[in-house]
């Protein structure tokens, strides 16, 4: 009875916590003064607003490093088989943030498996036609997150369709597995374009990766030449640090990039929430009042991308909050 | 970059998320079934090869206390380091291979190997081994016919206790890749906390834990059925 009673509370609460926003959704229409269209309106224009749906407001200006997904692959073993990198470049042919938000939503909201998601995906995209020329073992690594885990097991199977036989090897972190794929003890890895770059120039107090797609891949190509690894093309899709707000409040502003969110916020109503690092950090609060000249009313210190920063916004206790670009949560209802 | 969590309201339906879910079991008996593998074959090779080192260092010990304490106290010693601090530390050196969790895994069954075998040789009566003696045994025979039946009971204790806690100790192994049962609890951690994945793999470790011991208290009664005999 006891242990019963213990599960019961927090269940309970959250019924209460979900019922509360839903009310707050429905009384909190004034927040936004509907279609102040881009001018700076006065007073509170920029409120936060409650909703359930969240959505991303696009970095025009580049604010965050470009963390577009990019094939790592150990040197030898891209030698030794042209058709390794061919076959992971069909996958960044077509994967874009959508549909990455939606496979981490299948396997994080859906709770379907990563393999199940990876491989429905590889036969809706047609992925595993067209590829060929493979031959021999293949280890695909794979860091221990949902998305790393879906992308390890698309690869995977696209690398298994194009003849090799490809297995997937969970890895805790990168201190651990870039070394491995150097070694070669594992062949191919799903990375983050500006995040690897960074993490194999190694020195924290210069920055080589940029907002910049195609000059960060010009930065990453002889460092990884260095560190025996080839990189194979980037995808559209990203998964980098975004800004999110509900799309209530995106509507009634009419904004959806952060260059129209600081024209038609510059009455400095907006409420920041994101991870405490966040004034600090030049990708965070300062990058966004220089860069795009926003002006916050305060801050809110909530988590990195996780549970409280989007209960927050959906909750409408700050206007926008700091994201994962290709969170399950971004995926449209 | 870093974990994709999402909890609470969502635009997607959320699919429900029990602790208990048979259907997840039963869904992903493909996945499942090769970590249980894992996870014993790293169990039973674990134990065996702890139990071939400990058995020297027990006879080690016995010799002389000189010996004993550093015997004792490096097996003491390596057990303090922190399971996850051990594989990373083994693993620059054997790579992502389940060698590393195994390398670790034995050197942590020492210390409870090496304290039993010796507790258990030492319980032997001195008479006991002076009658042996006497009667003309030599000393390997006088330890295979007469010490080590005397110290079975010690001996199974040791090995009962060491096998427990190594099946604990594998889901560590995650950190290389190789955690057995332990790939499905941090597995469903990353998953958006998914309860029926951290379940199964707990609860599937607990199982295999007690299972392991009921075995081996099963071998210990059948090696020692004078024991049985007393008592009744």
């Amino acid at each position: 009875m006891r242990a019963r009673a213990r599960f019961l509370t927090p269940l309970a609460l959250a019924a209460v916590l979900t019922t509360a926003a839903c009310g707050e959704s429905g009384s909190s229409g004034t927040g936004g003064s509907a279609d102040s269209g881009g001018s700076a309106a006065g007073g509170d224009a920029c409120a936060p607003v409650a909703g359930d749906q969240l959505v991303v407001l696009e970095d025009d200006q580049q604010l965050q490093n470009a963390d577009n997904i990019i094939p790592a692959v150990n040197a030898a073993a891209a030698a030794a088989s042209p058709a390794l990198l061919e076959a992971l470049n069909s996958v960044s042919e077509v994967l874009t943030t959508d549909q990455l938000v939606e496979m981490n939503a299948a396997v994080d909201v859906q709770r379907q498996s990563a393999e199940d998601v990876a491989a429905a995906y590889v036969a809706e995209q047609g992925l595993d036609a067209g590829v060929s020329g493979g031959s021999g073992p293949i280890v695909v690594g794979a860091a221990d997150f949902t998305e790393s885990q879906v992308l390890a097991n698309v690869y995977a199977d696209v690398l298994t369709a194009a003849g090799f036989s490809a297995t997937v090897q969970t890895v805790g972190n990168r201190e651990l597995y870039l070394p491995a794929l150097q070694r070669g003890e594992i062949q191919a890895f799903p990375e983050y374009l500006a995040t690897v770059t960074e993490f194999i120039e190694g020195d924290d107090a210069t920055q080589v990766a940029s907002g910049d797609v195609d000059e960060t891949v010009a930065a990453l190509t002889p460092l990884a030449e260095q560190a025996g690894l080839v990189f194979g093309e980037p995808a559209e899709a990203a998964d980098q640090n975004a800004f999110a707000v509900t799309t209530e409040f995106a509507d009634s502003l009419g904004v959806s990039t952060l260059s129209e969110l600081a024209d038609a916020c510059g009455d400095g109503s907006l409420v920041l929430g994101g991870p405490g690092e966040c004034p600090e950090r030049p990708q965070c609060q300062p990058g966004l009042e220089e860069t795009y000249g926003l002006d916050f009313a305060s801050f809110s210190e909530l988590d990195a991308g996780g549970p409280l920063t989007k209960a927050a916004i959906q909750q409408g206790e700050v206007s926008i909050g700091l994201v994962f670009s290709s969170d399950g949560a971004l995926a449209q209802g | 970059m870093l974990s994709a969590a999402s909890t609470m309201v969502l635009a997607v339906d959320a699919a429900p998320n029990p602790w208990f879910d048979p259907s997840y079991v039963s869904g992903n008996w493909d996945t499942i079934l090769p970590l249980l593998g894992e996870h014993v074959r790293l169990t039973v090779a674990a134990v065996v090869l702890g139990t071939v080192l400990a058995f020297p260092l027990a006879l080690l010990a016995r010799r002389s206390r000189w010996l004993a304490g550093p015997v004792l106290g490096l097996s003491t010693l390596i057990y303090t380091i922190p399971s996850l601090a051990m594989f990373a530390f083994v693993a620059p050196v054997t790579g992502l291979t389940a060698t590393t969790v195994l390398i670790g895994l034995v050197l942590y069954s020492l210390v409870i190997l090496v304290r039993n075998f010796l507790a258990g040789l030492q319980s032997v009566p001195a008479d006991v081994r002076e009658a042996a003696l006497g009667m003309g045994y030599g000393r390997a025979r006088t330890l295979w016919q007469v010490e080590v039946p005397l110290a079975l009971p010690s001996i199974m204790a040791g090995l009962r206790v060491a096998t427990v806690s190594t099946v604990a100790l594998v889901t560590v192994g995650v950190i290389v890749g190789h955690g057995g049962l332990g790939q499905l609890i941090t597995g469903g951690f990353a998953a958006n906390f998914y309860r029926a994945e951290i379940v199964t793999g707990a609860v599937g470790c607990v199982l295999l834990a007690l299972l392991a011991d009921l075995l081996l208290a099963w071998v210990g009664r059948a090696l020692t059925p004078w024991s049985r005999g007393a008592r009744s």
